[in-house]
């Protein structure tokens, strides 16, 4: 090609452009659709349900108190620590459940396959920002929270581009 | 006209001396980096001798973190999230030929569905990190389309692998055994869809970036890589592929299920930056291929995931597996005295090995060939200092 050529080229493949739409997200007025409801653990197969791996879920009535989520987290982050309940459970009589400081978190995940009684599972949430660092610590009963996420925006393509829509 | 000679003598008679500048003061040192925007947490010190460089000393470790040190203290799978620290935006990669030597060590067979999916997202990943490469190459040579179209479009790989692992970036997706978890519903003809869009994009990408006369004056015939001399420096990935040496470890040392996709190694043989950074262009191409093939030789249904006991530990022993990541060879060295700890834990990385090149590549060339010939090393300055 010559060289005038490929300049014209070029410069044709980027004004193509103006008339193409943006596909540029624009957050917060469009949020992201997600798959299902977040990352959980399938008992059945011993694998992991695909999902957003945000903020996490305690299911207060199936959770024992046996640390094993604080224990995997250990060598991780460090960020679930077991705290003292008020209310009584049958299967927890330590009364102790997990809390998560979630300005050490990492959304592995690893917590969720490490529950043996399916208690903790994530959610889609995850404008989780504070302007202190102690309201980055969830306690359980902040967990027990369903989180209420609206996202209805993907990825649309069609002969005029991609655009999120 | 008086020449040169005639204006020396001249002064000599008026009792002048002409004192010749010495070689130190005429050589200035230059420190790029460690806060230069493109050379990333790295320096290297330059000499200059006018406009061309003499002397290059790359200096890396500013974002040492012990990784290697870090593996001692964890067990296997609790050193999934930290190990993909280094270059997060190939976290799949990363963790892959970790999962693979650790599965060689404690003795598990991936079931077959399972090692579709991690090539899948391996592949996913690897298109990810090269936008992210192309962007910033193609800011450093001040085309800021090039800039931001790839990071525009590295938002439809995203995407795809938020629905499959669940995270934007840090994925920790790879396990000893397998995926975390099966695909969700629909991401096969999402997947294909993005993906034949994205090839069409990469037509554009042709016209606007790499046929543009501006871009191929400032990087054809700079910096050339001789054959042999790659192969002695021992550089890898689209590197030494650019120097005309085809060694792909995917082709050279099939994992999972790599001996079954028929793709092609893309080489060139110019071995200068242009043939540099067409390389990983052309791997984009071809990881498109060979995610359309992976997702259509995929049996369709069955067990993503071995089992493992909480705490896995082989018998002693090493093991020692390497995958082709974005920037080369990326291998793992893992040692188990048995326990559920390792007890010493080596990674080799592609960056590493291609930054040896640099003090060989620059010497010679002007200050302004400088970034096109750094970052068409393709080295990402964390993972190297891990
Ligand atoms: S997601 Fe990972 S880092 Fe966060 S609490 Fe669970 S184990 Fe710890
Ligand atoms: S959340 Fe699960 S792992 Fe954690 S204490 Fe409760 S039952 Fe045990």
């Amino acid at each position: 090609m010559t060289t005038a050529g490929g300049f014209i080229k070029a410069i044709e493949s980027g004004t193509k452009h103006l008339v193409i739409r943006r596909f540029t997200l624009r957050y917060p007025e469009q949020k992201l659709k997600f798959v299902g409801d977040g990352y959980q653990f399938d008992p059945k197969r011993g694998v992991g349900i695909a999902g957003y791996r945000g903020r996490h879920i305690l299911i207060h009535d199936k959770c024992t108190g046996c640390q094993l989520c604080a224990i995997a987290c250990e060598g991780i982050a460090e960020a679930i620590g077991m705290v003292k309940v008020d209310e009584q459970w049958k299967q927890n009589k330590k009364a102790i459940m997990p809390q998560i400081d979630y300005g050490k978190c990492v959304f592995c995940g690893l917590c969720v396959d490490a529950c043996p009684f399916y208690a903790l599972f994530m959610t889609n949430d995850y404008e989780l920002s504070s302007f202190t660092k102690e309201h980055l610590i969830y306690t359980p009963g902040q967990l027990a929270i369903k989180p209420k996420y609206q996202g209805d925006v993907e990825i649309v393509i069609d002969d005029r581009g991609a655009t999120h829509g | 006209m008086t020449s040169l000679e005639d204006k020396v003598e001249e002064s000599r008679k008026l009792g002048l001396q002409i004192v010749k500048e010495s070689e130190e003061d005429r050589l200035m040192t230059l420190s790029v980096g460690p806060q230069h925007p493109g050379s990333g947490h790295f320096r290297f010190i330059i000499k200059l001798d006018g406009d061309y460089i003499v002397y290059c000393d790359p200096d890396p470790g500013y974002v040492h973190r012990g990784e290697e040190k870090m593996c001692e203290y964890r067990n296997v799978i609790q050193n999934i999230p930290h190990l993909e620290r280094p270059v997060i935006h190939d976290s799949n990669n990363v963790t892959y030929s970790y999962s693979l030597a650790i599965e060689e060590l404690v003795g598990i067979e991936v079931p077959r569905r399972g090692q579709f999916i991690r090539a899948i997202a391996s592949e996913l990943n690897r298109q990810v990190y090269t936008l992210y490469w192309l962007a910033i190459y193609g800011i450093f040579l001040g085309h800021s389309t090039m800039f931001m179209w790839p990071t525009g479009d590295r938002e439809l790989f995203i995407d795809l692998l938020e629905a499959l692992t669940g995270a934007r970036v840090t994925h920790a997706f790879n396990i000893p055994g397998g995926v975390r978890n099966d695909m969700p519903d629909g991401f096969k003809d999402r997947c294909i869809r993005q993906v034949r869009y994205f090839e069409k994009r990469l037509k554009e990408y042709e016209d606007i970036f790499y046929n543009n006369p501006l871009f191929r004056q400032r990087t054809e015939q700079v910096g050339v890589l001789s054959k042999e001399d790659a192969a002695k420096l021992g550089v890898t990935g689209s590197v030494v592929r650019a120097s005309g040496i085809p060694y792909d470890i995917r082709k050279a040392e099939p994992y999972d299920i790599y001996n079954e996709i028929d793709f092609k190694v893309q080489y060139m043989k110019s071995g200068d930056s242009y043939a540099r950074s067409y390389v990983p262009f052309l791997d984009m191409k071809e990881s498109c291929h060979i995610i359309e093939d992976l997702l259509d030789k995929m049996p369709e249904s069955g067990e993503v995931r071995a089992k493992l006991q909480p705490n896995p530990k082989g018998p002693p022993g090493e093991a020692y597996r390497r995958v082709e990541s974005g920037r080369g060879a990326l291998g793992y060295y893992v040692v188990s005295d048995g326990t559920p700890k390792p007890y010493r834990v080596k990674i080799s990385v592609g960056s590493f090995r291609n930054i040896l090149a640099l003090p060989y590549l620059l010497v010679g060339q002007k200050l302004a060939d400088m970034p096109a010939i750094y970052w068409s090393l393709n080295y990402w300055p964390v993972e190297a200092d891990r």
